[in-house]
């Protein structure tokens, strides 16, 4: 399971928005990995990448309304980061259609989704909570 | 300074392995020579203060174990999802080097990562190369940097 416990932050409504991706990017990699054909598996590609491209940026939206909430002093900074995701995944997207679906486009986009999400979580992710418990409000919570 | 350069290196790969890969039992040794025909170079070209790029060489049982451990699956070879998983990895080490760097005020930036093996001909004023050992297995980073005036 892509998932580890270790990566939650204490914030019900951003662990479980974290769960979902894990989730998400775990069928999507089971799928981008089974032995089909590719044309077999386009749909299914599709079908992740349209969630991705509207969920990373609910999820990031909600993360940073909880960041401003708390008084997080690296809001702009994580901003930042997430703004950067959004592009490169709106990209990848674009390049992908354009490419008429090219597979190793989206092996390529699959490996770094992978470490992306799992360093975000685990090292950008985790300041956020150590912040919250520092000052004392990891309870503002939705 | 290459000592600095060094230490920045491997205390950041210590981290993201920590982090990512859950490995704790980590170690480094500087390293003259390396060979190996059997790996993946990735490198990081470096612009600002200091000019160059870093070369993380992840042999191929390395490369696999970590893409094995991150995503719960099986890798055998490497392909292009592992290449670009490891890749990120080499990008967000030097990321947080960098982050660390700027705090005795060396500004630098990092450019995205590419496959290819270190240019011998070029010179460096700053060159180091150390192996991590890992249970998973070694990685060597080969930094080559000149400082900007």
């Amino acid at each position: 399971m892509l998932w580890k416990d270790q990566y939650e932050l204490g914030v019900s409504l951003i662990d479980t928005q974290h769960k979902e991706l894990f989730r998400r990017v775990e069928s999507f990699m089971q799928v981008l990995r089974s032995s089909d054909s590719w044309d077999k598996k386009i749909s299914q590609i599709d079908e992740t990448l349209e969630f991705m491209k509207k969920y990373v940026v609910e999820h990031f939206r909600d993360e940073e309304e909880y960041q401003r909430s708390i008084n997080y002093p690296g809001y702009e900074a994580h901003k930042q980061i997430h703004n950067g995701m959004v592009k490169y995944v709106l990209e990848v997207s674009k390049q992908y259609e354009k490419s008429k679906y090219n597979e190793d486009l989206m092996q390529q986009f699959g490996g770094k989704l992978l470490a992306w999400l799992i360093n975000h979580v685990a090292a950008e992710d985790q300041l956020i909570a150590d912040y919250a418990i520092k000052k004392g409000v990891s309870g503002n919570d939705k | 300074m290459i000592n600095n350069l060094y230490r920045a290196f491997v205390d950041a790969t210590q981290n993201v392995f920590n982090l990512m890969l859950n490995l704790s039992e980590i170690s480094d040794q500087l390293v003259e020579d390396y060979k190996c025909d059997d790996e993946v170079d990735i490198a990081i070209g470096i612009v600002g203060d200091l000019n160059g790029e870093v070369i993380y060489r992840f042999p191929v049982s390395t490369s696999l174990n970590m893409v094995n451990i991150m995503s719960g699956m099986q890798f055998e070879v490497v392909d292009v999802f592992v290449t670009s998983a490891i890749s990120e990895i080499a990008n967000i080490i030097s990321g947080n080097v960098l982050t660390a760097l700027s705090t005795s005020d060396i500004k630098c930036d990092i450019l995205p990562p590419m496959q290819h093996k270190p240019d011998e001909d070029k010179e460096y004023e700053l060159k180091t190369s150390c192996c991590i050992n890992t249970t998973i297995g070694e990685i060597y980073i080969d930094i080559r940097l000149n400082r900007v005036c």
